[in-house]
């Protein structure tokens, strides 16, 4: 096996090689003075501050998306999460090989306090996302033009097979995560303690990295935010069109910045010279922009993703005293032998730290509204506190089905508040308590099985937390007594 | 001199079967260590209403339903003792019609009544099985009197609760002591004797090489909450997690050999009666007596009672019964249990934290037997006085009169307007000589394995048709003793 440092300088020469294969590409048949003419007549106020100006918030938005990923784990200030992305990309622009990714990994394992392996974890995750959104862009621009060049659907399927097999992989580490981990086991059985650790400990940092993805609405939110992130980085390409006299639209942007974003994933130097201004300078020319003033644009479109960046990520590594040794210490100690400890005087390996247990879920509206039609008595009405604790103690009972059971009992109450919202041309929520029991009862006590079986086990709970108030059973006994 | 980093024998679970195997290897001066996944409550943290008896010490907050036509209510104690927490106490020897079969069926060596009688006589005299001393309660007082009035055969059921209080909280674990769960007695006594209790440690997974068990991976949780996922090694490992976690964590593992294949339950239909008098049964212990008559196929007893189980026992026809529950004091609920002869399986959820997925499809010999079941336990409520019986059957009438009860002696309840629930659930991982029908040899040992081992209520070979607590412990010592002299 190579040593560690033949692997760094094999990296590094692969690097610069296929950047130097991008230069060679990109200049060949290029009219140097051409090139030059078209930036002495660059307008680049008010278009360049704009450009940067919306590169900057993308990246707020990239620190918000990464405080949401993390949210299990620990509390991110929107600066720190911001730093913590900026400071992968501006490493990204100074050291090869896309080592960027590590560092941003490593200061985000040594803010939070979270595994290495975890937080590469969700580096992995963050950026698969990007290549998602990329792609959905990629779709609405080259389905907005009016034009479309025909690579640009090769381009589509090659992006679409990379990252929809990432995907899938992350998607079943986050929802099968006890497969993932029997998996794990059973491959390495044969490879030795050392890495069957190893192995338990990365599958393991994986799916609780991915965990957050669980969360319906935290899912969304996040898929949110990529877009958001993205379309914030296509309006930086937006606004230096015009600075080249070319019409400010959104869609050649949106073709523009997809493609260039993924073309330098492959090999290339530092800060990815050469592919980035071959791929930009490509897809505006596919557009019927001259190749000169395409090349125009994309040195200038490198220079305000470059230098700001850059700039920015510097002074935060200087701000949180963030060393690129410091961050490949810790790599390693994550590749150390388990920790030793004991747990009641029993000998235990500690593999890996895990993510806090989830607190009990609140009452929603709707758990509300639905406690108190299933419990309110014909003629009288029900005090606030029993329905919400009664409200309380149902969710977190639902919640504790087995997964796929939850699924089908949350499929079958939202079928239950469309059926309700067509019905009564309102929300559930905003029925009297009487209309609601209604709709309960049609469904609770009717003629499909199926329906009466939603309802079951939901009308059982509430009923039997209700009655074992004190309260309650303190009323009913002495109403027994009359 | 550094601590050895592998125990001697790991078991995994500390209710009925662990919490045996525990004191019987640690008594023998081996290096014992169970790991628990629930915490360890101590008496007077016990018998806070069933509202929090689920939140704290039953599986899932009580939420395991067992799938099916017909799904089945389940529910399982998870914590220090296990479904032995919060279970009633009774207390039988397996038949002998019983192991007879088994040997039959599945050639289990060695568990002759007679080569039981020990390990019986052992496990009851350490948690003082005996016959309820005080006064009867009135709710067995009007059973008995249907009994006698029908001239069935019945019995006091012997419990595991010397000096019982009759407070009604055996469900939500027994807050005077006296019932032994595991937590009072066995496993204080196995620590006594050198065994070590890891509580809130959750086994995910078995890590083996080959065909021997090194040991396993758990999520263990620390005082003050921080969760990590640890390995441990040890020499033995012992699977007692109970009927619906043992087979799911072997099949976690790889291990796939008749695990999780063959669930037994006891299927289990209720009924709230109405009487003229007072019963006041939320107040007193369940309901001790039960009819044999109709054994092993029917067995009708007692339930437990508090109006909130009252409440959902009405639920499936609250609209009609609702006005019942100012009667409560008036009401008691009894139960028809039936032999299950469906078949059902457990497996691990794919989604999620590979929860077990429970499936139990009745036959139609338990439908029959749950209608029969229903006719004469309605039959002998009326003739013990009894003036309304309600069953939890979607859409049936409230039966007033015999000639409603036995109707059902001809007729098949519907099966989509059942509201069945079942504590008894076993068999997932039988143990016998025979290899096309068997998990794990007569003694637990699992097949292909060297040093794995189940001793819980997933051995039993079938049904036992009874409460199962006493054929575990008895089974599962056996199984202790026998590993014990092998190594040796």
């Amino acid at each position: 096996m190579p040593s560690a440092r033949t692997q760094r300088v094999t990296v590094a020469v692969v690097g610069l090689l296929g950047s130097a294969v991008f230069v060679t590409l990109a200049l060949r048949h290029l009219d140097f003075r051409s090139v030059l003419s078209t930036w002495r007549t660059a307008r680049v106020l008010p278009w360049v501050p704009f450009a940067i100006v919306s590169y900057v918030i993308g990246h707020f938005v990239r620190g918000q998306r990464l405080r949401v990923l993390v949210k299990r784990e620990t509390i991110l200030t929107l600066p720190t999460a911001a730093n913590v992305v900026v400071v992968g990309y501006a490493s990204n622009n100074v050291f090869p090989a896309r080592l960027g990714e590590l560092v941003r990994a490593g200061m985000l394992a040594e803010r939070t306090g979270m595994p290495l392996s975890q937080s590469l974890t969700i580096t992995f995750i963050e950026r698969l996302l990007d290549g998602i959104a990329i792609l959905v862009l990629l779709l609405v621009g080259a389905l907005s033009l009016g034009t479309r060049p025909p690579w640009i659907w090769d381009v589509a399927r090659v992006g679409s097979l990379i990252f929809g097999v990432a995907l899938t992989v992350v998607l079943v580490a986050v929802f099968l995560p006890s497969i993932v981990l029997s998996t794990a086991s059973r491959l390495s059985a044969r490879l030795g303690a050392r890495w069957r650790d190893r192995a338990l400990t990365l599958a393991t940092s994986i799916t609780v990295a991915g965990a957050v993805l669980r969360r319906p609405r935290d899912a969304m939110a996040i898929g949110a935010y990529s877009l958001i992130v993205w379309l914030f980085e296509a309006l930086m390409f937006a606004f230096i069109l015009p600075v080249f006299s070319l019409d400010l639209h959104l869609a050649p942007a949106l073709v523009v910045m997809s493609v260039t974003n993924l073309g330098i994933l492959a090999p290339s130097s530092p800060g990815f010279v050469g592919s980035f201004h071959f791929f930009c300078s490509q897809a505006l020319a596919s557009q019927g922009v001259p190749a000169a003033t395409a090349m125009g644009y994309a040195i200038l479109v490198h220079l305000a993703f470059y230098v700001p960046v850059t700039l920015w990520g510097a002074g935060a590594i200087l701000w949180y005293g963030i060393q690129v040794g410091a961050t490949a210490a810790m790599a390693r100690a994550a590749r150390s032998s388990p920790r030793a400890d004991t747990a009641a005087g029993v000998p235990v390996h500690v593999l890996v730290r895990l993510e806090p247990a989830r607190p009990p879920r609140e009452a929603t509206e709707f758990d509300l509204a639905l406690t108190e039609a299933l419990l309110t008595p014909h003629g009288s009405a029900l005090d606030g506190a029993s329905v919400a604790e009664v409200a309380t103690f149902l969710t977190q009972e639902m919640e504790a089905l087995p997964a796929r059971l939850r699924v089908m009992f949350e499929a079958g109450m939202a079928t239950f508040r469309l059926y309700v919202r067509l019905r009564y041309v309102r929300s559930f929520c905003a029925l009297d308590v009487a209309h609601r029991q209604a709709a309960v009862n049609s469904w609770a006590f009717g003629r499909i099985g199926l329906l009466r079986q939603l309802f079951r086990p939901v009308r059982s709970i509430a009923l039997l937390a209700y009655y074992e108030r004190a309260g309650v059973a303190h009323a009913l006994a002495l109403s027994s007594n009359d | 001199m550094t601590e050895p980093r592998r125990v001697q024998v790991l078991i995994i679970g500390s209710g009925a079967g662990g919490a045996v195997t525990a004191l019987e290897l640690a008594r023998a001066g081996l290096d014992v260590c169970v790991l628990e996944q629930g915490s360890r409550w101590k008496v007077d943290q016990y018998g806070q209403g069933s509202v929090e008896a689920m939140r704290h010490i039953y599986r899932r907050r009580g939420m395991t339903p067992i799938l099916g036509r017909v799904p089945i209510g389940y529910v399982e104690g998870a914590c220090v003792g296990g479904s032995t927490e919060i279970n009633s106490g009774f207390w039988h020897r397996t038949p002998r019609e019983v192991l007879l079969r088994w040997k039959a069926q599945f050639d289990l060596a060695e568990a002759a009544p007679a080569q039981l009688a020990a390990h019986f006589s052992s496990a009851e005299e350490l948690l003082g099985v005996s016959l309820y001393g005080g006064p009867q309660p009135k709710s067995t007082e009007v059973f008995k009197r249907g009994i006698d009035a029908m001239g069935w055969a019945a019995q006091e059921v012997p419990r595991a609760a010397p000096g019982c209080k009759s407070t009604n909280a055996c469900a939500a674990g027994c807050p005077t002591g006296s019932k032994q769960g595991m937590s009072r007695r066995i496993i204080p006594e196995a620590e006594a004797a050198g065994a070590r209790l890891v509580t809130d440690c959750g086994v995910q997974l078995l890590v083996h090489q080959g065909d021997r068990i090194t040991g396993v991976l758990a999520e263990l949780r620390r005082e003050n909450g921080a969760r990590e996922l640890v390995r441990i090694d040890a020499e033995h490992v012992f699977v007692c997690a109970g009927p619906t976690e043992t087979p799911v964590l072997l099949r976690r593992s790889g291990i796939k050999h008749h695990v999780g294949d063959s669930l037994r339950i006891h299927p289990m239909l209720k009924v709230a009666a109405l009487f003229p008098e007072r019963i006041d049964a939320q107040d007193s212990v369940l309901p001790l007596l039960q009819v044999k008559e109709f054994w092993p196929e029917i067995s009708l007893g007692g339930a437990f009672f508090t109006p909130g189980h009252l409440a959902m026992l009405l639920s499936d026809n609250w609209l009609e019964t609702r006005e019942q529950m100012s009667r409560y004091r008036n009401m008691a609920s009894y139960y028809v249990a039936v032999r299950g002869s469906g078949r059902g399986s457990v497996r691990p959820s794919l989604l999620g934290d590979g929860a077990p997925v429970l499936r139990y499809d009745l036959s139609d010999e338990d439908v029959i037997n749950l209608s029969k079941g229903l006719a004469r336990l309605a039959t002998l409520l009326l003739a013990a006085g009894a003036t309304q019986v309600h069953p939890t059957v979607h859409g049936l009438p409230t039966i007033r009169k015999e000639v409603e009860a036995i109707r059902w002696l001809d007729e098949r309840l519907p099966r989509s307007a059942l509201s069945l629930t079942t504590v008894h659930a076993f068999s997932s991982c039988p143990i016998g000589e025979r290899r096309d029908r068997c998990a794990a040899d007569s003694f637990g040992k699992m097949a292909r394995y060297e040093n794995l081992y189940v001793n819980d209520a997933s051995m039993l070979p079938d049904s036992p048709g009874v409460n199962p607590q006493g054929s575990v412990m008895a089974l599962a010592r056996r199984n202790a003793v026998h590993f014990r002299e092998a190594l040796r």
